[in-house]
């Protein structure tokens, strides 16, 4: 990755990409091609049965095409993907025009073998290829996913924006130590739906529910899935990439006293500005009071009888200081009683923390113990 | 209907030789899985992946039996769950009293006995012979004991000729061996832990076996009387019947036997190549193929008698010899550090490498 990518205080956790065996639904697809070429061979060359493929040149490509459609068709039923048995349409098809082209009827069984080992080939190296096109970036801010063979596809999610992490290991993934996760959005990102009709096979779509579907009813279940290149797929080793991608998210959550914490800064800003609002009027205030005490103190030698005249704005200025100062002492009070909560507050949060110690020390001591 | 003479010899001692004859081969087992277990725990630094494998399948099997247990005591089966560290079977209706006891056999003898017992069914289908019941003449203790050992030799023999003769282009034959030695890994109720242990406690199975069984001393009487019961019907009636039912646990004990001796070869062939240098341990896998495959076609252009079995001893003893050259001419350093050099150097920041001296 090319540092110019990368945010300002940016650092790159990890890099991570699948793992060999991660995508073994699409090897085992080329597995099966190799194996059924293999075993067509043995049957039409070796087996006790081989008199029954000895007189016809076709009977072998047929059987062969045969099971392989067939095991497309309940692949793609299984995995509710038709494009396992396209793809099993196009090497079967593929197969067929090879032998007419060159003729090859007669040597049918051994071009059968030579061809299943040399698609599978070809699937593996694509798989490959696709597999190595993957590449999954953890920064201390986000996660970057890149994928693609001929069109790039990026994806990047901030851990504050991550609403749920959902987590799978396959028996495979178990054994060797890699797992998917998947980070969903809080936009939805990360989730996809399995559809299924009741009687007549599977709906992908609603045209293809009219073909297959039409004696049955549809299902729709929102569960996480996400493209590979969408989601940390097959990582390895998935426990502690786990570990670590949650740890980033709770990092980027505010906690409970965190958010209370924001709350009472709130409160104290509030505070602040009634404050400040009540001084600018104070201060507002003064210079009009004072420009009336000198008006006052110049009128005093000639006007000495005006004396009940004069008691009116002293009256006034006490009241106003009087109403300021309640309101001071409002705000103090305010002030003072969010002080409180938050000083609780952290005293319930210390509490805590020192219990959570406390239980992590006796599981130590126990573990000791044991151990001992 | 057939004649008995009756006497304690018929009655008693007849009943008990076949019975017997299945606890040994039964201890035999035992022992050979905690032989098993030893050698995969001496794996488990190198090959942690290897060991999770062959967890899943003991831990497969062992979840099945359990399983098999609830749905035979029609407890009903309301969660399965089976992972590389646990195997997890809840019952609908939690049974009690005799049910419990059934299944709790089940889990604890079901291993023992189920994956052995479809690999024998397997064999049936492929090897096809050897299945032989040998008929008594006299019911006494050593007819019945003889009857069923050479029922025994006869199927073991079967076995033996048809592992020598082995077709490994035959892809019914592969697949055979496939399952032999995959259930071979599988046939062991005991888990080995995450946790590293250097000793595994010999027999430990057996504690849990003999737990079980003193657990519930009425239950276990009330099964040898209605085995005994059974013995006496069948004496009257048709004795084949049950000396049959022992003939097939016995044959049950003898796969598991021979599909455990399978895996040690495994085992051992990947303790040998750990002795050797990273790269140079995959040759002597790559020769026990490419042997084979060459004997093979070496001897379709030059056809012999046997080619089958000398193919399969040019494999054995071809990936033999190279096996023992690369230890003794590649052997591995066997000074490791506990964690890799290359994420010491990482650690370090520097890449520590020997200066060529100028002169």
């Amino acid at each position: 990755m090319e540092k110019k990518e990368l945010l300002k205080n940016e650092q790159i956790e990890r890099i991570l990409s699948p793992h060999p065996l991660s995508f073994m639904k699409l090897q085992a697809l080329c597995i099966f091609v190799i194996v059924w070429g293999i075993v067509v061979w043995w049957l039409t060359q070796f087996s006790a049965y081989k008199g029954i493929f000895g007189g016809n040149g076709w009977y072998p490509l047929i059987l062969w095409g045969l099971v392989l459609l067939l095991v497309g068709v309940v692949a793609s039923l299984v995995a509710i993907q038709w494009s396992i048995f396209f793809l099993y349409l196009g090497v079967f098809a593929g197969g067929l025009g090879l032998v007419f082209w060159q003729h090859w009827e007669n040597e049918s069984t051994l071009f059968l073998l030579v061809y299943s080992i040399a698609v599978s080939i070809v699937g593996f190296l694509i798989v490959e290829f696709y597999r190595r096109s993957h590449k999954y970036i953890i920064s201390n801010l986000r996660i970057m996913f890149k994928g693609g063979v001929l069109t790039k596809r990026e994806r990047t999610i901030r851990y504050d924006k991550i609403a749920d992490i959902d987590a799978k290991q396959g028996i495979l993934g178990q054994i060797f130590g890699f797992g998917t996760i998947i980070p969903v959005s809080e936009s939805g990102l990360g989730l996809g739906s399995d559809t299924s009709m009741a009687a007549g096979g599977l709906a992908v779509g609603s045209q293809k529910a009219k073909l297959f579907g039409f004696a049955g009813g549809g299902k729709e279940v929102q569960t996480p899935i996400a493209r590979s290149y969408y989601e940390l797929h097959g990582v390895y080793p998935y426990k502690e990439i786990k570990q670590l991608v949650e740890g980033l998210v709770q990092t980027h959550v505010p906690t409970q006293y965190q958010k209370e914490q924001i709350e009472f800064q709130k409160q104290q800003v509030d505070i602040q500005k009634q404050m400040r609002d009540l001084l600018h009027k104070q201060v507002s205030e003064k210079p009009r009071k004072k420009v009336v005490k000198n008006a006052v103190e110049e009128e005093e030698p000639e006007e000495e009888d005006s004396e009940e005249e004069e008691k009116i704005p002293v009256k006034r200025k006490e009241k106003d200081e009087e109403a300021f100062a309640q309101e001071q002492v409002d705000i103090q009070q305010q002030m003072k009683e969010l002080l409180k909560k938050q000083m609780t507050a952290h005293a319930v949060e210390k509490e805590e923390e020192e219990g959570e110690e406390e239980n992590e020390e006796e599981e130590t001591d126990k573990e000791e113990k044991e151990v001992a | 209907m057939a004649t008995v003479p009756l006497d304690v010899d018929s009655l008693l001692g007849a009943a008990f030789a076949p019975i017997l004859g299945v606890i040994g081969f039964w201890f035999l087992q035992l022992v050979f899985i905690e032989l098993q277990k030893r050698m995969l725990t001496r794996l488990r630094h190198r090959h942690d992946a290897f060991l999770r494998f062959t967890n899943f399948i003991g831990i497969l099997f062992q979840t099945i039996c359990h399983a098999l247990g609830y749905t035979v005591t029609r407890s009903g089966i309301a969660a399965f769950q089976v992972t590389v560290h646990y195997g997890k079977v809840e019952p609908k209706k939690e049974k009690t009293g005799v049910w419990e006891w059934i299944i709790q056999s089940f889990l604890l003898f079901g291993p023992f006995f189920i994956p052995a017992g479809l690999v024998l069914l397997a064999s049936y289908f492929v090897i096809g012979n050897g299945f032989v019941f040998p008929t008594l003449t006299h019911f006494t203790f050593m007819d019945s004991l003889t009857g069923f050992i050479t029922g025994l030799s006869t199927y073991a023999a079967a076995v033996v000729h048809f592992l020598s003769t082995i077709d490994l282009f035959n892809p019914l034959h592969v697949g055979f061996l496939v399952v032999l030695l995959f259930f071979g890994l599988g046939i062991r109720p005991s888990y080995i832990g995450e946790e590293r242990k250097e000793k595994v406690t010999m027999i430990h199975d057996l504690v849990l076996i003999k737990n079980h069984l003193i657990q519930k001393p009425l239950y276990m009487l009330v099964f040898i009387v209605g085995m005994y019961v059974f013995y006496l019907v069948s004496l009257f009636l048709s004795p084949l019947v049950y000396q049959a039912v022992f003939m097939i646990l016995g044959w049950i004990s003898l796969t598991a036997l021979l599909a455990l001796l399978l895996t040690y070869l495994v085992i051992a062939m990947i303790k040998a190549t750990d002795e050797i240098r990273p790269h140079w341990n995959i040759v002597p896998y790559i020769t026990l193929v490419v042997s084979y495959v060459l004997s093979r076609v070496f001897f379709l252009s030059y056809p012999v008698q046997h080619i089958g079995t000398i193919s399969l001893l040019v494999m054995i003893l071809s990936t033999v010899m190279i096996t023992i050259l690369l230890i003794k001419y590649k052997r591995t350093n066997r000074f490791k550090t506990a964690i890799k050099m290359k994420h010491v150097r990482a650690a370090d920041g520097k890449k520590r490498a020997f200066k060529k001296r100028a002169d």
